[in-house]
């Protein structure tokens, strides 16, 4: 089942709204240094699954294992100790695609005072860290900036900073271009692809198709609840599911 | 006879008894700053409460905040002072019985407060401390407590200048606050438009102070500031984010 070199496996998601299932049974595994993109039409449920690797949404039914630990509900089949959602969000960096800087922190301390809270570390050691984070990004000189002096690219790359300071073992992005103005999107798409070169493993949830194209060695076409269609880096050119080719015709 | 007396206004009475007068407006101040903090803190207990998952919480703060925003001062501090008296067998000072009259009706209205201003923080926010590990207690005190602590200080000022005006209703237990020193002073002059009009200054002149300085608390929590207060307060952190970017470039 899950292989030595599996970071994160999703075995049998259901999630449920209300009375409404919008998750029927997702299965999904994915590997260290691997990069998973997720893509499909709207509503149909690739936030949800990438919410749930991080358990910001807590699956009905199905298991997630991370780090031989388990969570979620849980599968009989498992035999792992169970997690707490603490131990494996401290291991998970995720980027929204509304960025949720904090706007009464100044772009350092927006890494720097969660880090310190996180780790224990103090808050002079968590700045260290943070011109650290801010210069591989390439906004060392904004430190001081407050989010609603930064443009939305630079807010972004902050976001990205910030989940990189806690030492993620794992990236979740979560349609990071899609607030943004067309302008913007490169300088975010080149932090993620110097990320993605790293090694660092991530599942990216994008509309921008020729990154998803570049980066992507799995591909997960989800809609309406469901993994549809999978691939590999070349999915793209010998994808067999027709409502993924169209999906893809239509965005690309 | 009646116009003299009608049109001699004793104007210097009010400097004749500027220290009486200031002395009662210290009185009403002490009175509501006391309640002031006491309210804050039970009104945010109950705000919490208010938002807690246990409906038996959530119930308890609604029947608070409904019954105590709903009673006159003047009626809270009669029953606190006269009827709570006989229920506990224990006398309050008026002092004592203004500070809990006022506490009771504010921390309702403070409950109402803080509830909307918490939850005018966007979901993001707790969403990215969440994200990052962070405990909740620690996402509600960095997060999202000082957000809407923010967005609660103009409201928040506000009431506290009608706290300080319903303390001139204590002047029904005796409590030597502007009201009730002014009726003395007017027991012996029958001076009430001169009289009076001292008392209305006083209290105009303590609103457009507490105005002041709760525009300067809030300019203090805006970000960016250029408030005086945040330049000093942040002085030794800025200058330390300074030498970061200084010697990381
Ligand atoms: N918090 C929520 N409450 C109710 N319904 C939700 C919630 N979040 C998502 N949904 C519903 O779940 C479905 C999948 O949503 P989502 O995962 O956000 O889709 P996607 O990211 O692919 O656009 C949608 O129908 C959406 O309306
Ligand atoms: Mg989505």
């Amino acid at each position: 089942m899950t292989g030595s070199n599996t970071i994160i496996s999703l075995r049998q998601i259901k999630k449920s709204f209300a009375s409404t299932e919008v998750l029927h049974g997702i299965d999904l595994d994915v590997h260290a240094g691997s990069h998973t993109v997720i893509f499909g039409p709207s509503g149909s449920g690739k936030s949800t699954v990438l919410r749930t690797m991080n358990l910001l949404e807590k699956p009905n039914s199905g298991s997630i294992c991370f780090e031989n630990r388990e969570y979620g509900p849980g599968l009989d089949s498992a035999k792992l100790e169970r997690g707490k959602p603490l131990e494996l969000r401290r291991r998970v960096g995720m980027v929204f695609q509304q960025f949720n800087l904090f706007p009464h922190f100044s772009a350092i301390d927006n890494i720097a005072i969660p880090l310190a809270t996180v780790t224990g570390i103090s808050k002079s050691d968590a700045r260290e860290r943070g011109a650290i984070e801010l210069k591989k990004v390439g906004l060392l000189p904004w430190a001081a900036s407050y989010p609603s002096q930064l443009s939305g690219g630079q807010q972004q790359r902050v976001a990205i900073a910030r989940a990189l300071s806690i030492d993620p073992i794992l990236m979740l992005f979560d349609e990071p271009t899609s607030a943004l103005d067309p302008e913007l999107v490169g300088e975010v798409l080149a932090v993620m692809r110097s990320l993605a070169e790293s090694g660092m493993t991530m599942v990216v949830v994008t509309h921008e198709m020729n990154f998803a194209k570049e980066i992507g060695d799995q591909h997960i076409f989800m809609e309406a609840g469901n993994i549809v269609a999978t691939g590999d880096a070349n999915f793209f050119d010998n994808c067999e599911n027709e409502r993924a080719r169209q999906f893809i015709g239509s965005v690309l | 006879m009646d116009n003299d007396l009608r049109i001699n206004f004793m104007w210097h009475l009010i400097w004749d008894y500027r220290g009486e007068l200031i002395q009662g407006l210290w009185t009403a101040v002490a009175v509501s700053i006391t309640a002031l903090f006491l309210s804050l803190f039970i009104g945010l207990v109950f705000a919490l409460a208010k938002m807690s998952r246990f409906a038996f919480f959530r119930g308890l703060s609604t029947i608070y905040v409904n019954i105590f925003r709903g009673i006159p001062a003047l009626v809270s501090v009669i029953w606190v002072y006269f009827g709570w008296s006989l229920l506990f067998g224990r006398n309050f000072t008026v002092y004592q019985a203004g500070v809990i009259a006022l506490t009771l009706l504010y921390s309702a209205f403070f409950s109402e407060i803080f509830r909307s201003a918490l939850q005018a923080i966007h979901k993001g926010q707790r969403e990215a401390g969440m994200a990052l590990g962070m405990t909740r207690i620690r996402i509600f005190r960095s997060i999202i407590m000082p957000q809407g602590l923010k967005i609660a200080i103009p409201n928040i000022g506000s009431m506290y200048i009608g706290m300080i005006k319903d303390t001139s209703t204590f002047a029904v237990i005796g409590l030597a606050e502007v009201v009730r020193v002014t009726q003395t002073i007017n027991s012996q002059y029958f001076q009430p438009f001169v009289l009076y009009t001292a008392a209305a200054l006083l209290y105009v002149a303590i609103a457009f102070l507490v105005d002041y300085i709760f525009k300067g608390f809030e300019s203090t929590i805006t970000y960016p500031s250029n408030g005086i207060l945040y330049r000093f307060l942040t002085r030794k952190k800025r200058a330390h984010i300074q030498k970061l970017v200084d010697a990381n470039s």
